[in-house]
């Protein structure tokens, strides 16, 4: 079986879980509150929460997500997920600015402990009070648009938007592999 | 795009930073919300010029400069305003005054000192305030002196000089977290010696409870010198694993979850597996049919 595993992350609240649920032929697995089948495995041995997704599209290829823990502690298993992982979306809720400097906070410590590409996710871009993408990479620390990560709206409740967001950072990561034959 | 917000969930420091990293220019209002029972309330203006900061009041009469000269002693409101009549259009009333021998360097100075430096660095301990930035207001001649002034040093003095760190305490880095450095070389940013002394320790393998032990400095000390460090554009905030695995925990629990699914997981070394191309071709097709 030929695994990928992107990884979701983001601050508390910004759209993780309705994300992969979005995307997810099963029902996402939370770890923490719905403790079953392999899941419970993990619960017994640790205290963490991640959530867990997956869509299998072919008999031997599946795509795994996994939510990083909604704790803003940083603990081994945001270490695991993000050692496993080959690229991960960074979601923030553009309607709460309060919010960015957690975003950053994670950003700068998932870019020190991994090298896997990473895109940007705004949820929440039609909300009352939302930031444009312009000012909220400013936000997030990237004041020079040519050397920032793609960023796209996303509709985490939506599948047809999750869908497209897990093309653009599976297109932004693998650029080259999917160019076409010449 | 007009940016909007409160202080308390965006911080005046961060604000800062933002339109000094974006070169923006523009208007920067912040109202300050005070007792909800009372109607009182204050308007702060900042005008920005490519990101620095070019002048400050608390109206849009226009005629905030001109009051700053007058209380100085300098000149009557009325000779400023006929004075100000002969100056070009686009050229800057303080520096008007200099040029025609009205006002000495040394008294521009003192003009900019009070009317930026002073009210701006104030704002820093403001609790909450409602702002709003507008990038099409245009800039005042008027209300400037001719001098600006980087929104890093307005930060950095005003932050400094801040005793009542309450309305920033939400937005400390975490004693736990550590520091890095976003800069290649030495910052070219006038350090006092204490923040030198931390700057020393942005390598990322420290936490700031620490290097205040170590430099025998109390952590919120330390904390505040960070921000000042964070929010002028020096380091990160880089948070630390807060515990090691359980013993018991296998380092593959991602892995474990899979199982369930897949029995021929390759990815258990460290580092994810490669992918191969018609992998992604199919994920991308079959993606696109959910679009």
């Amino acid at each position: 079986m030929e695994i990928m595993r992107l990884v979701v992350t983001g601050p508390v609240g910004a759209g993780k879980s309705t994300f992969i649920r979005s995307v997810s032929e099963i029902e996402v697995v939370d770890t923490d509150r719905r403790a079953t089948d392999d899941a419970l495995l993990i619960k017994k041995r640790t205290t963490v929460a991640f959530d867990f997704g997956r869509l299998q599209f072919g008999p031997d290829m599946a795509l795994h997500l996994y939510g990083t823990p909604g704790q803003s502690r940083f603990d081994f298993m945001w270490d695991i997920l993000i050692q496993k992982a080959h690229a991960y979306i960074l979601l923030v809720a553009a309607h709460r600015p309060h919010e960015f400097r957690e975003a950053r906070r994670i950003m700068t410590f998932m870019k020190q402990r991994s090298p896997a590409p990473m895109i940007i996710g705004l949820t929440h871009t039609d909300c009352s009070g939302a930031w444009d993408a312009a000012n909220i990479a400013l936000a997030l620390g990237y004041p020079d648009p040519a050397r920032r990560p793609p960023i796209v709206a996303v509709n985490a409740n939506e599948t047809a938007s999750v869908a497209q967001a897990v093309i653009s950072l599976v297109q932004f990561t693998w650029a080259g592999s999917l160019a076409p034959a010449t | 795009m007009t940016v909007t917000g409160y202080l308390a969930d965006f911080s005046l420091p961060e604000l800062f930073q933002l339109v000094e990293q974006g070169n923006k220019t523009g208007l920067l209002t912040i109202c300050t919300l005070t007792d909800p029972t009372t109607v009182a309330r204050h308007n702060h203006h900042i005008w920005l010029s490519q990101g620095q900061i070019v002048a400050a009041g608390n109206s849009l009469d226009q005629q905030g400069l001109m009051r700053l000269i007058a209380q100085r002693g300098w000149m009557g409101d009325r000779a400023v305003s006929r004075l100000a009549q002969s100056c070009q259009l686009n050229t800057p009333l303080g520096l008007c005054l200099k040029n025609q021998g009205v006002l000495t360097a040394e008294q521009l100075k003192l003009l900019f000192y009070t009317q930026v430096m002073r009210q701006v660095c104030a704002l820093f301990a403001l609790p909450d305030g409602w702002f709003q930035f507008d990038p099409k207001a245009p800039l005042p001649v008027s209300e400037m002196t001719g001098l600006i002034a980087t929104a890093t040093d307005v930060t950095l003095s005003g932050l400094r000089a801040l005793k009542d760190w309450d309305a920033l305490d939400e937005k400390l880095p975490d004693p736990s977290s550590a520091l890095i450095s976003v800069v290649e070389s030495k910052p070219s940013l006038r350090l006092n010696p204490n923040e030198w002394q931390v700057w020393e320790f942005t390598n990322g393998t420290m936490a700031i409870k620490d290097i205040a032990q170590q430099l025998n400095l109390p952590v919120a000390k330390a904390q505040q010198i960070a921000f000042r460090l964070i929010v002028t554009g020096l380091a990160e905030e880089m948070p630390m694993i807060a515990a090691p695995p359980p013993a018991a925990f296998e380092l593959a629990a991602p892995t474990s979850l899979e199982h369930g699914y897949a029995t021929s997981v390759t990815a258990d070394a460290a580092g994810a597996a490669p992918v191969s191309q018609s992998f992604l071709q199919n994920l991308v097709g079959f993606l696109k049919g959910k679009v």
